[in-house]
């Protein structure tokens, strides 16, 4: 049986004035239901841009597809019309946006935005889908629902719209949720609730979560794999386990080293990444992150590495990472604490 | 995680908290519900213009006006006389008199009531006003709609085509047009309409341009909408305020230009009373009848003033993001 959502070799590039930016430049996974899949990397590492292009958001022209595909169930969405990507948008593949105070539209009340996927796709009567939006209010945990639905935006909290957004990706049963960067946008309580919230819905309903975000904490809660992305490209796929404590590619240590940790005593200070992400239209030569790497050698500017399973299920780009004594010696500050 | 997670007291807690955080306790937020209930943004709108002296005078000026115009064959021609009726045997006892308790505005030069022509003009004027901008704004809003949703050779051929427009003396094209069709109401319409779509088109497509670039239109293509429904549904609602506005401003705007045509003499023609050919007869009689100028000019002045304010009246109570 083909997989649940398949990314497979992915190229989206942008047609612009200035020349050709790959955002996206060769990804590739597969999802299953009920896993979740969380995807890092820095701002500009195509994180986003790969999910837009999942829910076929990304305008072309500008955007092209340059090569890969993804598909659903087997099915290319990318061969798909309009219409067929109508009936998946929304209803088997929803979407969380990122920012909850610009993504409902402030003319309709909350209840009647959630029950618009209902109206679209199950051809529900307005009373009915009105219900259903009420039900799934309370679902997301918003007290007096039938009440709250009667509200507009504008009198909700940030963290009640992310609820609500919520509520409304939920509403048709999706497969497939795609949750880009769902808690940037809230403080620090509200985001631990909304990824309960996520984590309780995914186990009630089955669905598979694509979990975009840059941080890290984030995804060592919820992410059965991990997909580390940079300069458009994945260099370093795994399960969170391998990820998190046997990470095998320089960026992915710089990552974690750039993470406050509140388990290490010493005063220690963050250790940033060093430098900027590279243009996407003027990639580096051999290894994009190659100028920002500490360990970077006279090969690295020659040739570029594409994934490679170093351990079973645990894939890096990085020349060396097949180098035992490499990672060893590289990664003396995880193993310290490992 | 316990699969009745929403039953567990600890999240209930978890969920008064947030509340309390965001209304200061359960009974504030009781409030707000009972306050939210049946507030739209149009009786926010409401509530916000009612606060605006200057538009709600406006707006109480253009009532009077339509409640005038639109009850004049009621009482008009029974107190003051009709606006046409010319009594040829009194022409010259009835000519230019001044005004007085039988004419409160006095009578023009064929004895006439300048009070009832004043009254009956304001037919004219407000029907004007009303159909020609309702043209305009149709027009204006197909034409920046699809210049704006679909760009590219739409938006080149659209604006291009407002800006030539932009370039034609107004008056003249409008004299033109008028000639082209004959003397007539339609006409007066129809000429006013189509010279001022472009500027209607104009606010509409940069109005659109900032709305669709907006989170929600693309939550709104994620659900599974289709362009049509996040054109009309999500994108329109959200993009007409500024319409409202203008199409309302628009409104004195036609009013001095059917005065201005009427002025001169291509207008609706005499004797149906209009402002503008009132005016245009009382150019003779300046000195000897001021009172002819006098009222038709400050019935144009205090209408459109009046619509003018309540355009700008509307364009504050219709701004969501000025929270008073």
């Amino acid at each position: 049986m083909p997989p649940l959502l398949e990314v497979d070799d992915l190229h989206m590039h942008f047609f612009t004035r200035d020349g050709i930016v790959k955002a996206v430049d060769g990804v590739s996974f597969s999802l299953e239901p009920r896993e979740t899949l969380g995807v890092v990397g820095e701002s500009g590492s195509g994180k986003s841009v790969t999910a837009l292009s999942i829910m076929r958001l990304i305008p072309e022209p500008p955007g092209k597809v340059v090569k890969g595909d993804i598909r659903f169930r087997g099915d290319s969405i990318l061969a798909m019309g309009e219409k067929e990507q109508r009936k998946l948008r929304g209803n088997r593949i929803a979407m969380i946006f990122q920012d909850p105070m610009t993504s409902l539209n402030p003319v309709y009340r909350i209840g009647k935005q959630i029950a618009e996927p209902l109206r679209i796709h199950k051809n529900m009567s307005r009373k009915d889908s009105w219900d259903a939006a009420v039900e799934l209010l309370k679902q997301v945990g918003i007290p007096q629902a039938a009440d709250r639905a009667r509200s507009y935006p504008h009198e909700f909290s940030g963290g009640m719209r992310q609820r609500a957004m919520i509520a409304i990706a939920l509403a048709c049963g999706p497969d497939v949720l795609i949750a880009d960067e769902p808690t940037t946008a809230l403080d620090v309580t509200i985001q631990a609730q909304i990824l309960e919230l996520i984590q309780e819905i995914q186990a009630r309903t089955e669905s598979a979560i694509i979990m975009i975000t840059h941080d890290l904490g984030v995804v060592a809660d919820v992410a059965d794999h991990v997909l580390v992305m940079y300069a458009g490209r994945a260099v370093e796929f795994g399960t969170a386990d391998d990820v998190f404590y046997r990470p095998l590619h320089p960026y992915t240590w710089g990552l974690l080293e750039s993470l406050p940790r509140h388990d290490v005593d010493e005063k220690g200070q963050l250790c940033p990444i060093k430098g900027q992400p590279p243009s996407l239209i003027n990639l580096p030569q051999g290894c994009a992150f190659r100028p920002r790497c500490a360990y970077s050698q006279g090969v690295c500017t020659m040739e570029r590495s594409g994934l490679v399973e170093i351990t079973p299920g645990h894939f890096s780009a990085c020349q060396f990472s097949g180098d035992s004594g490499f990672v060893e010696k590289a990664c003396g500050f995880l193993s310290r604490e490992r | 995680m316990a699969p009745d997670f929403f039953e567990d007291p600890r999240r209930r807690d978890i969920g008064q908290a947030a509340e309390e955080q965001t209304f200061g306790g359960s009974e504030a937020l009781a409030e707000t519900v009972v306050a939210g209930r049946g507030r739209t943004l149009r009786t926010d709108a409401w509530r916000r213009l009612r606060k605006n002296r200057l538009a709600l005078a406006g707006l109480v000026w253009i009532c009077f006006m339509i409640i005038l115009a639109a009850s004049a064959d009621l009482w008009v021609p029974h107190f003051f006389g009709a606006p046409t009726a010319i009594d040829t045997s009194k022409v010259a006892q009835q000519s230019l008199l001044s005004p007085s308790a039988d004419h409160p505005f006095g009578t023009d030069k064929l004895g006439r009531d300048i009070l009832s022509r004043t009254i009956y003009g304001a037919r004219v004027s407000l029907i004007v006003g009303v159909v020609a901008v309702a043209i305009m704004v149709v027009i204006g809003l197909i034409l920046g709609a699809v210049a704006a949703y679909y760009g590219g050779w739409w938006d080149s051929i659209v604006m291009r085509t407002a800006d030539v427009f932009f370039a034609f003396p107004y008056i003249l094209f409008s004299i033109v047009l008028i000639a082209l069709l004959g003397f007539g109401l339609q006409t007066v319409f129809i000429a006013i309409g189509v010279i001022g779509w472009p500027s209607i088109a104009r606010v509409f497509r940069s109005s659109i341009l900032s709305v669709k670039n907006n989170e929600y239109v693309d939550a709104a293509r994620a659900m599974g909408a289709s362009t049509p429904r996040i054109l009309f549904r999500h994108i329109m609602p959200n993009a007409v305020a500024p319409i409202i506005v203008y199409g309302t401003m628009s409104i004195g705007g036609a009013i001095l230009t059917e005065a201005a045509l009427s002025f001169l003499g291509v207008g609706v023609q005499p004797p149906a009373p209009t402002w503008g050919n009132m005016l245009s007869e009382a150019r003779s009689s300046l000195f000897t009848a001021p009172w002819l100028m006098l009222y038709p000019g400050l019935a144009i002045l205090t209408t459109v003033l009046a619509f003018v304010l309540l355009g700008d009246g509307l364009r504050d109570a219709l701004d969501v993001k000025l929270k008073e």
